[in-house]
């Protein structure tokens, strides 16, 4: 009979903790493996204090030997009823004994005696052995950013300890056994930040109390709660390589472009080539009249600057001779005008030769050389008998209306003593030389351009012999001209070093003037 | 003229503050203030274990009662005034023991006790739990209603003080009305 009832509170000891669910039998377990105190208790709530102990191999089936023995300070003492529990997956037995009543914040003191001897003896604070169940509702949502996860739950049922808890959530990719562990404090909310986007995360939460008020064990994990993070749209990070990748190229082009715009636009959009560079002044100043350019530019063939222009440029003057002289003058004249007719008519080039010619007989040489004497001691008389011999315009030289012209026309002067060879000639003598009138002077030049020049240039001297003692006065005298060679034999060569400041190509001579030929050659 | 005229104004406000009682205090409710003496209480008897000389002589000090059953413990009447009358009788008790301890860590923990519990009187008056009584630390014993018990060591001190704060004063704080959202 006895033993029948004692099987029955035993089956219905198990019953009960069947009932009371695998939470209750876990907590044992864990507490088996974790708490080192022989006589382990926990409480579970606020009602709910149960002490156990472990089934020795010797004292197996005794558990009616047991006593329990409990009483709180300044209480009297109290026995409890001891049951046995067999857990399963342990395959282990354990005693256990709930106490009906529990009182907080005081000391609880505990005692096992089998068979009326003290087997563990404990004082334990209720408060601080609290075995906790799981937080209830673990829900995970996609917070909606990426790499994000909302968690939350609900707190325990308890009054007055639910402020005073912490909380663990652990998560970890969806099966792998890596996972992260998180505490919280005073709050039942957690966002998990800084996870994969589009992975599937497992997450679980425990729970404990905070230690301050109350304390215990951490609770069992909940059951595991899955949830896959947000997929990202585009990685942020290749997102930013590109369009740094893009930014460089395009400074790398613009800098290739501004660095060679002219090349590229003279590729593109080539200029209109116009021939100014080659004819300057042709269609600016002469709006493309071509022969006026040419007119103005023959007085500026060895030179660009604007003395060049200036308005009287000595000229090519030819030496006639007087009548005695006359005859040998007139067939120098003629001779003269006929080669100067056919140059102009020809405008060959060659014609240095026939210039040269005409001057290169030393006999010649000394002869002018007298009859340039004689004209500078008296100049009226070869002006007025040379203008009976021949309609042509001559050049007087006259050294007064050199330095009239000098007066007048500064620019004279200024240009490149063209007209110093003459003057030094005619200072040689100490005498007034070979006059030459401003007029004709002036005449000279007008008619330059026009090629004319040659045909009206010439010596106005007198009617005497010339000095003898002039070096070189029909060599200089050519030389001279070369100011003005559109005209001369030597015109073509002359267009050609045009620019160059080359006066002749052929070289004459002349000792005394040699070095003005070169100034002058520069000009 | 005008700035001692200004200094007057400005010493009659004070005077005028210094006459009229202070206004109500506002509600602390702010309950890790209470976690904090907690952990100063729990400090002491850290200290008290590992004090070897001139820890403190036997005596007896009469300290309230700390147990709770929640069964019951929603259901009595007079909770602020026991929790107030036990204040005030471990304020007695610990510095009649403070005056045995020679060990000057002991002695800086028990006044830091000591301090802790003296504002938690005024916290406890701020949250307006008081009602038509007197809200000071009485040293009257026979305004003591609750119940007592009777320690005779220092660590027993200790360990109901930490219980009391633990328990007691912390329901009372966290249950509070005035604390309520």
């Amino acid at each position: 009979m006895r033993i029948d009832t004692l099987k029955v509170v035993a089956v219905l000891c198990v019953a009960f903790v069947t009932i009371g669910g695998q939470s209750f039998e876990s907590k044992v377990a864990q507490l088996l493996h974790d708490e080192a105190d022989d006589l382990k208790c926990f409480v579970e709530g606020k009602k709910d204090l149960t002490c156990f102990w472990e089934e020795e191999l010797e004292r197996r089936n005794s558990h009616d030997r047991y006593t329990f023995i409990y009483s709180y300070e300044k209480e009297k003492s109290r026995t409890c009823d001891v049951s046995s529990l067999s857990l399963l997956a342990s395959n282990r037995t354990v005693f256990l004994c709930k106490l009906p009543q529990i009182l907080f914040f005081t000391v609880l003191h505990v005692q096992v005696l089998y068979d009326g001897r003290m087997l563990y003896n404990r004082s334990l604070n209720v408060e601080n052995v609290l075995f906790l169940d799981p937080p209830r509702n673990l829900t995970v949502v996609s917070s909606g950013k990426e790499g994000q996860l909302n968690v939350s739950w609900l707190p325990p049922l308890l009054k007055y300890m639910d402020d005073s808890m912490i909380y663990e959530v652990r998560y970890a990719v969806e099966g792998s056994h890596m996972g992260k562990v998180e505490e919280i404090k005073a709050s039942t909310k957690l966002i998990l930040r800084g996870l994969q986007p589009g992975t599937r995360y497992k997450v679980w939460v425990r729970i404990k109390p905070d230690g301050v008020a109350y304390d215990g064990y951490w609770s069992a994990w909940t059951e595991p709660v899955f949830r896959a993070t947000q997929p990202s749209d585009m990685d942020p990070l290749i997102v930013l390589l590109v369009l740094f990748i893009a930014l460089i190229l395009f400074i790398l082009s613009v800098t290739v472009i501004l660095s060679h715009h002219k090349f590229l636009l003279k590729k593109v959009w080539p200029d209109i080539p116009t021939p100014e560079h080659k004819f300057p002044g042709l269609l600016t100043v002469y709006e493309g009249d071509f022969k006026e350019w040419m007119r103005q530019n023959n007085g500026n063939m060895w030179g660009r600057s604007a003395h060049i222009y200036a308005e009287e440029l000595p000229s090519p003057l030819e030496v006639l001779s007087e009548i005695s002289l006359a005859s040998n003058a007139t067939s120098q004249i003629e001779e003269r005008r006929t080669l100067e007719e056919e140059e102009e008519k020809t405008e060959s080039e060659g014609t240095d030769s026939g210039i040269t010619g005409s001057w290169q007989e030393p006999s010649q040489a000394h002869w002018f050389m007298e009859q340039l004497r004689a004209l500078q001691e008296n100049p009226q008389s070869l002006s007025q008998s040379m203008l009976l011999e021949s309609p042509d315009t001559y050049v007087t030289l006259n050294q007064n209306s050199q330095h009239a012209r000098a007066e007048d026309d500064s620019q004279v002067d200024d240009i490149c003593d063209e007209s110093l060879p003459l003057q030094t000639l005619f200072s040689n003598s100490g005498t007034s030389s070979l006059s030459a009138s401003q007029s004709d002077l002036g005449s000279l030049q007008q008619s330059s351009g026009s090629g004319r020049l040659s045909s009206q240039s010439s010596f106005e001297y007198p009617n005497h012999t010339w000095p003898s003692n002039r070096p070189g006065y029909t060599y200089m005298a050519v030389a001279d001209s070369g100011v003005s060679m559109d005209y001369s034999p030597m015109s073509s060569s002359r267009i050609e070093d045009l620019g160059k400041r080359v006066i002749y190509t052929n070289e004459y001579k002349n000792e005394i003037f040699g070095h003005k030929w070169a100034i002058s050659g520069q000009c | 003229m005008q700035k001692f005229s200004d200094l007057v104004s400005v010493l009659m406000v004070f005077v005028w503050l210094g006459g009229h009682p202070v206004s109500p205090l506002r509600p602390i409710c702010d309950l890790r203030v209470l976690d904090h003496f907690v952990r100063e209480a729990r400090d002491s008897e850290v200290i008290m274990r590992g004090c070897r000389g001139g820890c403190s002589v036997m005596n007896s000090y009469f300290v309230p009662l700390t147990s709770v059953d929640f069964a019951v413990w929603e259901q009595i009447d007079g909770q602020a005034e026991e929790v107030q009358t036990g204040l005030s009788l471990l304020v007695k008790a610990l510095s009649a023991a403070r005056n045995t301890v020679s060990s000057s860590p002991l002695i800086s923990t028990l006044d830091n006790n000591i301090s802790n519990i003296h504002s938690l009187s005024q916290i406890l008056h701020s949250l307006h739990l008081q009602q038509g009584r007197s809200t000071a630390l009485s040293d009257d014993s026979a305004s003591i209603s609750i119940q007592t018990q009777e320690v005779s060591t220092l660590p027993e001190l200790l360990q109901v003080q930490s219980s009391f704060l633990r328990g007691k004063v912390r329901l009372l704080f966290s249950a509070a009305p005035a604390c309520q959202k």
